[in-house]
């Protein structure tokens, strides 16, 4: 089981696409109010589970071909904040708009550091592998349509309550599904960039003159 | 054999899993395993006949999740495959056991959660039930989303006449994913009229003890437990708990009582089931006694009527212009933010009336009671006059309700109770008839008796039914008073009926209406008041009952009182008007404050010129900082909502003093079809509400005909539309398509924004005005309107 203690800031700032404001009174109780509600209704979840590449049907494109070159295997995982946090952000949109747009970027951040600590279980299940970073559908040219393999073959809407919809939408929407390649030898370091990602003529980040850490 | 027959036996067994052993007889990864039951029927037919032979009594089909949505592009249609798989599971169980349709969630959220509506989740039910007519039983199981529970129950009372059984899934934490309770299950499925309910799934039985052990003290139907095989190991995907522990825990949660059927999920195989019917064997069945007293429930919370609990009465348009303006122009928002208020001062339960004969009511009505559920977790109460309006009400209700109301006149008593009993809700008996109301406690009495007895005729528990004895103005008919705190009394004592009663009627005409209504309200809770509908945003009235609670014993250590009224409140200092502009006001983010001085500001200045000369000009200026990095965009939604109090101000003196309401133009905003993120598009609301535009606000997912049918309707020509995801840009496009082919609408203007939306694209597919933010929607219609 993971818990969230605390919920990165920064991250957070980065989704509001604030990073270059300057920070005052008013907007750091928000934050404080916000991370604390988030944390109480977030009910962090995750599943993994270990494939052959070479034996499956999820290797689509050649973006996710490059992602895992030289890895024989590879993780699957998905992880979710639970339906309590959309209802949190939902109701907030009726109540409070501000807080609503603040607790809508603070999940994000806060799904992601769920991820991040799921990594940290995959590492230490597998101490003699090199791993590559999270590479989810819709990045590059690999199809959106995926989420619902990986979430048939982790037995998510079971297991932990995480579906799609017609679109590929994940639901609940703080939620993620990744595959990270297992490798014996070192990655080749390879920058995810702006390239590789289908966001990138439209990307709020590159707007605002910074970058994302993709 | 039947079902009922079986009934009568001590104990019923149940079988064990299937994709476990479908598993171990290879089974990969991510394959339809409903497919099998064509593809490889030997081997589906050999793990049912092995569970019939360790003495499974009524085998489940191998149909968890033979539903359109799954099978969808898997090759096989829902009536093969759930023919193919009963017809299996038949052969196996001989005439040894009965045949069970097996039936899983549909494998998408239902709305709020998810974008599947209640009524796509009743026809997949529906498809899959009409195909089953070789079943024995209907069986749902490891549901963890109540609604779309009962969409399925629903389906198969209304489709077919087999039995219903019907699980839900648990974590530790004695809720499922999308946090029903166990009293909310037991109590909705018990009013839909299943057979038997339970638990399956999720837990190891020494988990699932205390969640069965709640279950027992909820109802009194015969309970059935499938628990897994222990906690399973993330890597190994095995089970902990060996068939002899199993049946060991299994044999104290059949102490509990009340349990009658028991079964295993997975990592439970015909080894655990043997097990299982060698601790039933020679035992005498028991029923836990029941606790409960009655309750209502919504998806997640349950409330007994055990002492006073507070029904809130605002949502309800009589006498109410912005509420009745609110129903006009479909915001939803403000009757949700009248919900959300009430719930925060403490209201136990809901009243939901939306009537006004200008309106589709029943449509409505659909809308506020989806959308009141998806932001607060109080039960309803759904307050119509018109069956029809009743029934979809109840239909998409997640829990159970209380509908308001019957009367005792012939007519309503026989369209009002059936649908009330068919839905398992409670319901109000207003003691009135034809005849209007008895003057005397005892004619009022007499009503409530022939509304309880008829009640119980249409097979209504009484517990279920809350009689209000009805508050006339006293200051017209001053001994009325009394009579009706008699006929409260009596309902009370000698019908052992709750009681409900709207309090505020009875000071109408008075001056200082408030003291005249606390007091009787307190006199009225004296006589045994159980339900006061009141507006609980009124302190002197929520006090009352308060300090009735600790005065009459139930507020034990006074701890809600305590928790009340402890902290002095801290208000918020006012800054003196004086020193603050309305622009440093909104710039600051002080909405009384800024509501203050336009109030003020009303006084000298017409206000036409307080939106164009103050009002907009502070709202730009925070735009510019907000472009310009100065400011995050929470505080830039802020001060819109700080100039959106101002607008309020200005509105409410408009509309009192019958002028036309402040509105610099009409727009229509929705998400696209299939697209469930309105984040965004709530946040173009928010700016362009404050800037003075009409928002008429679809929503999300929203279907391209009903944005046409509105513009129409409602004379808009201009449209926002918002898409978040690549996958559901096309219906951006098939959108503006079939608005621009609709002849009437051809002078129509787009705004178009979202995340994967590019100013390309946008040209590509038609729209008038690409916008990269909020702030640019507002430019966008600046430009349109022209001001």
């Amino acid at each position: 089981m993971i818990t969230l203690k605390s919920i990165d800031r920064d991250e957070t700032l980065r989704y509001l696409s604030g990073s270059r404001v300057v920070m005052n009174a008013g907007m750091e109780e928000l934050l404080n109010i916000c991370e604390e509600e988030l944390l109480k209704a977030a009910s962090p979840k995750y599943l993994y589970i270990t494939i052959n590449t070479d034996n499956t049907d999820l290797i689509i494109g050649e973006s996710i071909k490059a992602h895992l070159k030289g890895c024989s295997k590879a993780v699957l995982l998905c992880a979710t904040l639970g339906s309590e946090t959309d209802k949190l952000i939902r109701t907030a949109q009726v109540t409070d708009m501000a807080k609503a747009v603040v607790l809508d970027a603070m999940a994000s951040a806060a799904v992601e550091q769920v991820c991040g600590e799921v990594e940290k279980l995959i590492i230490s299940d597998n101490p003699q592998s090199f791993l590559t970073w999270r590479f989810s559908p819709g990045y590059g040219d690999y199809p959106l349509s995926l989420q619902e393999e990986f979430l048939r073959i982790l037995d998510a809407p079971r297991k932990i309550g995480l579906c799609t919809n017609e679109n590929s939408i994940l639901t609940p929407t703080k939620s993620v599904t990744a595959i990270i390649g297992l490798s014996n030898t070192p990655i080749e370091s390879k920058r995810k960039g702006c390239a590789s990602c289908n966001l990138n003529r439209t990307c709020k980040f590159r707007k605002a003159g910074t970058r994302c850490e993709f | 054999m039947n079902f009922n027959d079986l009934l009568k036996k001590e104990y019923i067994i149940l079988d064990g899993a299937m994709g476990t052993m479908l598993q171990q007889s290879g089974l990969k990864l991510g394959e339809i395993p409903e497919a099998l039951n064509i593809e490889k029927p030997e081997a589906v037919i050999d793990i049912h006949r092995q569970y019939v032979d360790a003495g499974t009594e009524i085998i489940c089909s191998n149909t968890f999740g033979a539903n359109g949505y799954k099978l969808k592009g898997s090759g096989y249609s829902v009536g093969d495959t759930i023919k193919a798989g009963i017809k299996n599971a038949r052969i196996a169980a001989g005439d040894k056991a009965l045949v069970a349709l097996d039936i899983g969630p549909i494998g998408q959220l239902i709305e709020p959660a998810g974008a599947m509506s209640f009524e796509d989740a009743y026809q997949y039910f529906k498809e899959e039930i009409i195909a089953a007519e070789d079943a024995d039983v209907l069986f749902f199981e490891t549901f963890t989303d109540l609604l779309e529970l009962k969409a399925g129950v629903l389906a198969a009372k209304e489709n077919s006449d087999k039995p219903v059984v019907a699980s839900m899934t648990f974590e530790k934490s004695g809720r499922t994913f999308a946090g029903v309770s166990v009293a909310s299950a037991a109590l909705t499925l018990e009013g839909l009229g299943v057979d038997a309910l339970g638990v399956n799934c999720s837990l190891g039985p020494n988990e699932l003890m205390p969640i069965v052990k709640e279950f027992t003290s909820w109802t009194e139907l015969p309970i059935f437990v499938k628990p897994n095989a222990g906690l399973p190991d993330p890597n190994s995907n095995t089970y902990d708990v060996s068939a002899e522990d199993f049946a060991e825990c299994m044999d104290k949660v059949i102490g509990f009582g009340t349990v009658k059927l028991v079964g295993g999920c997975c990592g439970t195989t015909p080894d655990y089931i043997r097990a299982l019917k060698a601790v039933t064997e020679n035992r005498v069945y028991k029923k836990a006694e029941l606790k409960r007293s009655t309750a209502v429930c919504s998806g997640t919370t349950a409330v007994e009527i055990s002492e006073p609990r507070v029904i809130g009465e605002r949502i309800n348009p009589t006498g109410k212009k912005l509420f009745k303006e609110a129903l006009k122009t479909n915001n939803i928002d403000y009757i949700l933010s009248q919900a959300i208020s009430q719930v925060k001062a403490g209201a136990d339960i809901l009243d939901v009336n939306v009537g006004l004969p200008e309106i589709d009511e029943k449509e409505m009505m659909v809308r506020v009671i989806k959308a009141i559920q998806s932001v607060v977790d109080v039960p309803l109460q759904i307050d119509t006059t018109k069956p029809d309006v009743l029934e979809a009400a109840l239909r998409v209700y997640n829990g159970k309700p209380i509908v308001n109301s019957v009367n005792g006149e012939e007519k309503s008593l026989s369209t009002v109770l059936p649908i009330v009993k068919k839905y398992g809700a409670s319901v109000v008996g207003l003691t009135l008839d034809k005849n209007g109301i008895p003057k005397t406690a005892e004619g009022r009495f007499s009503i409530a008796e022939k509304i309880v007895n008829r009640a119980k005729e249409y097979g209504i528990n009484p517990q279920n039914v809350y009689i209000d004895c009805l508050t006339l103005t006293v200051s017209a008919e001053q001994e009325g008073c009394g009579e009706t705190l008699k006929a409260l009394h009596r309902v009370k004592t000698e019908l052992g009926c709750k009681t409900c009663l709207g309090v505020s009627n009875i000071s109408f005409g008075l001056p200082n209406r408030p003291l005249v209504n606390h007091i009787f309200l307190t006199m009225a809770l004296q006589q045994g008041l159980d339900l006061p509908i009141i507006n609980p945003n009124d302190e002197d009235m929520m006090g009352a009952i308060r300090a009735f609670k600790v005065l009459s014993n139930i507020d034990k250590n006074s701890a809600d009182y305590i928790a009340n009224y402890n902290e002095i409140k801290t208000e918020k200092p006012v800054i003196n008007s004086a020193h603050v502009t309305l622009g440093e006001a909104i710039r600051s983010g002080l909405q009384t404050e800024a509501a203050e001085i336009t109030k003020e500001m009303l006084s000298k200045k017409d206000a036409m010129e307080i939106v164009n000369g103050e009002l907009i000009p502070a709202l730009d200026k925070v735009g510019a900082d907000f472009e310009a990095d100065r400011i995050f965009l929470p505080q830039l939604i802020q001060s819109a909502n700080v100039a959106q109090a101002c607008f309020e101000v200005i509105k409410a003196y408009l509309t009192k003093t019958d002028a036309a309401p402040v509105s610099k133009g009409k727009i229509i905003l929705a998400t696209v079809k299939g697209d469930i993120h309105d984040i965004g598009k709530n946040i173009v609301k928010v700016l362009l509400d404050n800037y003075g535009y009409t928002v008429v606000d679809l929503g999300r997912d929203v279907a391209p005909e009903l944005i046409v049918s509105t513009a129409i309707e409602q004379d808009i020509r201009v449209i926002g539309l918002s898409a978040l995801m690549t996958t559901t840009l096309g219906s951006m496009e098939e959108t503006i398509k079939l608005v621009r082919n609709t002849p009437e609408l051809k002078s129509c203007k787009f705004l178009v924004g979202g995340a994967v939306l590019t100013k390309e694209y946008a040209e590509a597919i038609g729209a008038d005005y690409y916008c990269k933010d909020a702030k640019e929607s507002v430019d966008a219609a600046k430009r349109i309107f022209g001001s």
